[in-house]
């Protein structure tokens, strides 16, 4: 393994970071529908989110990528549809996968923080004659706060899941390791240096988020 | 799907859970050893298992299990100068338990941690040793709060152990991928290997409410 290939790693760095990023965004707009059916009880998309969050807790990651990736070609509709066009993408693939994933976790953690929320705040909001859209309004930013360290081990978890992405052909930091590997029979160098790089952006990461937690938790004792 | 394949996604099944029930008994014991060694007033024996769990926290989990079992061959091949075939299926064992070691080490230590000081301390006044203090007053205690986390982690285990499909054990998910590939229905088959993880993991959680009652039957009444 040469400085050469080390470089190499870094061009997969673009790749992860990319999947890690629309994941989370997706992942996250997905979760907040999630927590909301939940939350509010709405009659079958309560039951919906629930088999949702059950079907993508419960299996395997590497499953749900591999369902999203080759599980639509079995059917005639899907491969002459519009759609085929985004599900032959790997990427997109991927990013299905691990949005519905990451949604699925963390919308359990924001239920979790709402309920969390002293129920003399919903009591307050109640005695003050709002409707359900102004206490939520209210509640919903005090629950943030208490997610977030709760939420930076989700990020976590996506940016190292992502690493899953290169069993469909992806080329991110963890194929380029399976490439070089492939090519110099050297894994402990590859894959050494590939955990480097997992281990500094998982470090940046938790940076971020101490201090993000500073400032969101500044006005609480 | 007929029979047979249904037969093969079954006998896979044997595979996943022996893999995953092999790393959590192998992965208990490291999480003991490395609770214990974290917990050690020596810094040169806490500070870098500390280091060690954290970095194997931090990586991708199939960085590790490919990392032992590609790294190992290659470990084998610079001591003998010869290539050694390395199992696959004991590679996947080591590297999840590993893995499972280094999350439930910081949940065992806990744990530990809320047992109150006085029990130690009781144990010590009737001349018990530390380590017979540990293994017969202190792990019984923390064994009732660790197990939430703990079945957790066994859960996360189980889903783990699909990676291991990747380095060439036939488990679950490597025997939904073939059967994909044989009969272009990757739809149906790996709906079915997903269906098989959700029902183990049902059971699981089944059973280890079970268990939490059990062990807090004594307790029943007291709390609250």
């Amino acid at each position: 393994m040469t400085l050469d290939h080390f470089w190499l790693l870094f061009n997969g760095l673009s790749t992860t970071l990319e999947i890690t990023f629309f994941s989370l965004l997706f992942g996250s707009i997905l979760a907040v529908g999630l927590t909301l059916a939940m939350v509010n009880k709405i009659p079958g998309l309560n039951l919906l989110a629930r088999t949702i969050i059950l079907i993508f807790t419960g299996t395997p990651l590497l499953i749900q990528i591999f369902l999203v990736y080759s599980g639509p070609s079995q059917f005639e509709v899907i491969r002459h549809s519009f759609l085929w066009d985004y599900l032959s993408q790997a990427k997109i693939c991927a990013i299905i996968a691990l949005a519905f994933n990451t949604a699925a976790y963390s919308s359990l953690l924001f239920k979790g923080a709402i309920e969390s929320v002293p129920r003399g705040e919903w009591d307050a909001c109640k005695a003050l004659g709002m409707t359900r859209g102004q206490t939520l309004a209210i509640i919903v930013p005090h629950a943030l706060r208490r997610v977030l360290p709760s939420y930076s081990n989700e990020v976590i978890l996506v940016l190292k899941g992502t690493s899953l992405a290169s069993s469909i052909t992806i080329m991110d930091v963890m194929g380029y390791a399976n490439q070089i590997n492939g090519q110099t029979y050297d894994a402990l160098m590859a894959f050494s240096a590939a955990g480097i790089i997992y281990l500094g952006m998982n470090g940046i990461l938790v940076l971020i988020f101490k201090q993000l937690e500073k400032k969101a938790l500044a006005f609480q004792s | 799907m007929d029979l047979l394949q249904l037969q093969l996604l079954l006998d896979a099944t044997k595979i996943t859970l022996g893999l995953a029930l092999t790393s959590l008994v192998v992965g208990l014991v490291l999480a003991i050893l490395f609770c214990v060694a974290e917990m050690q007033k020596n810094p040169l024996i806490a500070k870098p298992i500390s280091l060690f769990v954290t970095i194997l926290r931090g990586l991708p989990e199939i960085l590790i299990v490919f990392f032992i079992f590609f790294g190992g061959t290659h470990i084998l091949f610079l001591l003998t100068d010869e290539f050694y075939d390395i199992s696959p299926f004991w590679s996947g064992v080591v590297a999840l338990s590993l893995i499972f070691a280094s999350y439930a080490s910081q949940t065992l230590r806990a744990a530990i941690q809320s047992v109150p000081k006085g029990q130690q301390q009781g144990a010590q006044a009737l001349g018990m040793g530390p380590v017979r203090c540990f293994l017969r007053i202190t792990l019984p205690q923390a064994w009732r709060l660790a197990l939430p986390g703990l079945g957790n982690q066994w859960m996360v285990l189980l889903k783990d152990t699909a990676l291991v499909s990747l380095i060439g054990v036939t488990d679950l998910m490597k025997q939904a991928d073939l059967l994909s590939g044989s009969t272009y229905k990757p739809f149906t088959f790996l709906v079915a290997a997903a269906a098989i993880y959700l029902i183990i993991t049902l059971i699981s959680q089944w059973l280890l409410k079970h268990l939490d009652s059990y062990i807090n039957r004594f307790d029943a009444g007291v709390a609250k």
